[in-house]
């Protein structure tokens, strides 16, 4: 204990201030735990469920309006148990995998050339950054001229919206890289390739992991809207179908696989950032910290 | 002023003929000779833009050079100001930054024992203190045996003590692996207590140089080593009328 060492040294009129001193500044009242946090950050949820299913059960709310949670609990199972969910989130999944590889791929070997060459950054920047102002959804009418609406549509619709976070968070993060460790690998005689490998890449991957995170919200976004609009497979068609017959519960159960989704493809990235981002102070896990 | 005395036997670290380093119009380095024999200490001294950082950037191979030669190893050993560990790698893996061998592991921790942090091999850099951040730079240069190590201003962002544990700790290693050392600093008194000889920089060439004693190195109150220290400090313009003043 710090105080009491104080308390020792100081002379003993002063060791009712040293020891009320240190007692102040090292014990500052912290309100909750972390268990009381957390379980007060759950109760507003909880409390909306609650009052949710409450409202439908009682009739206040009708169910082709809005359906009580359980209801949908219950198709959701229901839908698994004939068979017809999975394999439609299946193909989803594969839609939103495939058009994410085949942008995130493109938007890395462009953000790398730029990134690392003059010259490619005065050819291609301009003619990216141009494609990019483009609102992605709004090429929709064109995809679908061109590639009809089937699988390829989808794909391609996901991978344009992928291609820019991806390509900007590479750029900047080569960019980034502090030049006195460039130098140091210089002078340390790391040939070209050890150089972007032990220095330039490392130092950019924050970067390019944060444009990971923010490309897959992109890419689940362009899939809603790709099902949505023209699938006869996958959830978003489940949930246009479930529309022609006013199936409120199918459409509020996926919507809500939707966001589980979203979520947890959010925590996948965070948790790619915690393990390749173990050096960095502010990806440390907190027992670390 | 090329001289011609023999430190070792196994030849000069390197030796620069008329070198010479432009900005533009400015001439930085004019026609400077410079010989460093191995296993020899010395200290470049200078006000600050009088080209002696210049000098070792051009050694070290970091900037091109306008005229003459520079006859040395390609690839001198650096310690910078900062520490410039890769704060991705584990210490280890940034002493071994330049090895190509296999037995890496094994090498980059000896060069860590002989700094003392012997039992970091796999901690990161953040968790280092300032001077051990700097003793790994330090095992990172020597871990290449260099011919030729440059330490640019190694010391100046230490704190006092960490400073002076820091100079014995350079002056034993370099006395162990026997390397040609140009040390740049502001520093007078490290001048005196590291080297074999301390240069004085001035206008882009070498204004003047002394031969440290073996008695002003190795005592600081030495009548030697305050002979040279006010004759040092008069050449950079700081005369014991002015320290008064």
């Amino acid at each position: 204990m710090p105080d009491v060492s104080m308390a020792v040294l100081a002379s003993p009129s002063e060791q009712v201030t040293v020891r009320a001193g240190a007692g102040a500044v090292a014990q500052p009242r912290r309100p909750f735990t972390w268990h009381q946090t957390r379980f007060l950050s759950w109760l507003v949820p909880a409390l909306l469920v609650v009052g949710w299913e409450l409202l439908a059960r009682l009739g206040k709310i009708p169910p082709y309006i809005l359906p009580a949670p359980s209801k949908v609990v219950a198709t959701g199972i229901a839908l698994i148990q004939d068979g017809t969910l999975l394999p439609d989130m299946g193909i989803s999944l594969l839609r939103a995998a495939a058009g994410f590889a085949i942008g995130g791929f493109i938007g890395f070997a462009f953000g790398t050339a730029v990134g690392f060459s003059r010259i490619a950054g005065v050819l291609l920047d301009r003619t990216i950054l141009m494609l990019r102002a483009i609102p992605f959804l709004a090429v929709l009418p064109l995809v679908i001229v061109w590639l009809g609406i089937g699988e390829s549509a989808k794909i391609f619709l996901v991978a344009f919206g992928v291609i820019f976070p991806i390509y900007m968070n590479t750029v900047l993060g080569i960019r980034q890289v502090d030049p006195k460790l460039v130098e140091l690998g210089r002078v340390t005689g790391l040939s070209n390739w050890n150089l972007v490998r032990r220095i330039i890449l490392p130092g950019a991957l924050p970067s390019i992991l944060n444009g990971v995170r923010y490309a897959l919200a992109t890419a689940w976004l362009a899939l809603v809207v790709a099902e949505t609009i023209a699938a006869s497979s996958g959830i978003g068609f489940l949930a246009m179908d479930a529309r022609e017959f006013l199936r409120t519960d199918v459409i509020v159960l996926v919507i809500l696989i939707y966001a589980v989704i979203g979520v947890a493809a959010d925590s996948l990235a965070r948790l790619m950032e915690r393990r390749l981002l173990a050096w960095h102070p502010n990806y440390a896990t907190e027992v670390q910290r | 002023m090329t001289q011609q005395q023999n430190v070792s036997a196994c030849g000069p670290a390197v030796v620069v003929h008329g070198l010479k380093r432009t900005y533009g119009l400015r001439t930085v380095i004019r026609d400077l000779d410079l010989r460093i024999e191995r296993g020899e200490f010395v200290v470049l001294l200078g006000e600050s833009g009088c080209g002696k950082t210049t000098l070792l950037r051009a050694l070290a191979g970091l900037d091109p050079i306008d005229g003459g030669r520079i006859e040395g190893p390609s690839r001198p050993a650096v310690v910078f100001q900062e520490h410039r560990l890769l704060p991705w790698d584990s210490l280890w893996r940034n002493v071994a930054l330049g090895l190509e061998q296999n037995d890496n592991r094994t090498r980059a921790s000896a060069a860590l024992a002989e700094v003392g942090l012997g039992d970091r091999l796999d901690d990161w850099p953040r968790n280092l203190s300032g001077g051990q951040a700097q003793r790994v730079a330090l095992a990172r240069a020597l871990v290449q045996e260099p011919r030729l190590l440059l330490l640019d201003e190694p010391f100046a962002a230490l704190d006092a003590l960490t400073r002076i544990n820091m100079q014995s700790l350079v002056k034993q290693l370099v006395a162990e692996h026997q390397p040609g050392v140009l040390l740049v600093t502001h520093d007078v008194d490290e001048a005196i207590v590291l080297g074999d000889r301390a240069m004085v920089m001035r206008n882009g060439a070498i204004a003047c140089e002394f031969t440290v004693s073996a008695a002003a190195r190795s005592h600081r109150s030495h009548p030697d080593a305050i002979g040279l220290r006010d004759q040092l400090l008069s050449e950079l313009g700081v005369g014991e009328g002015q320290m008064a003043a």
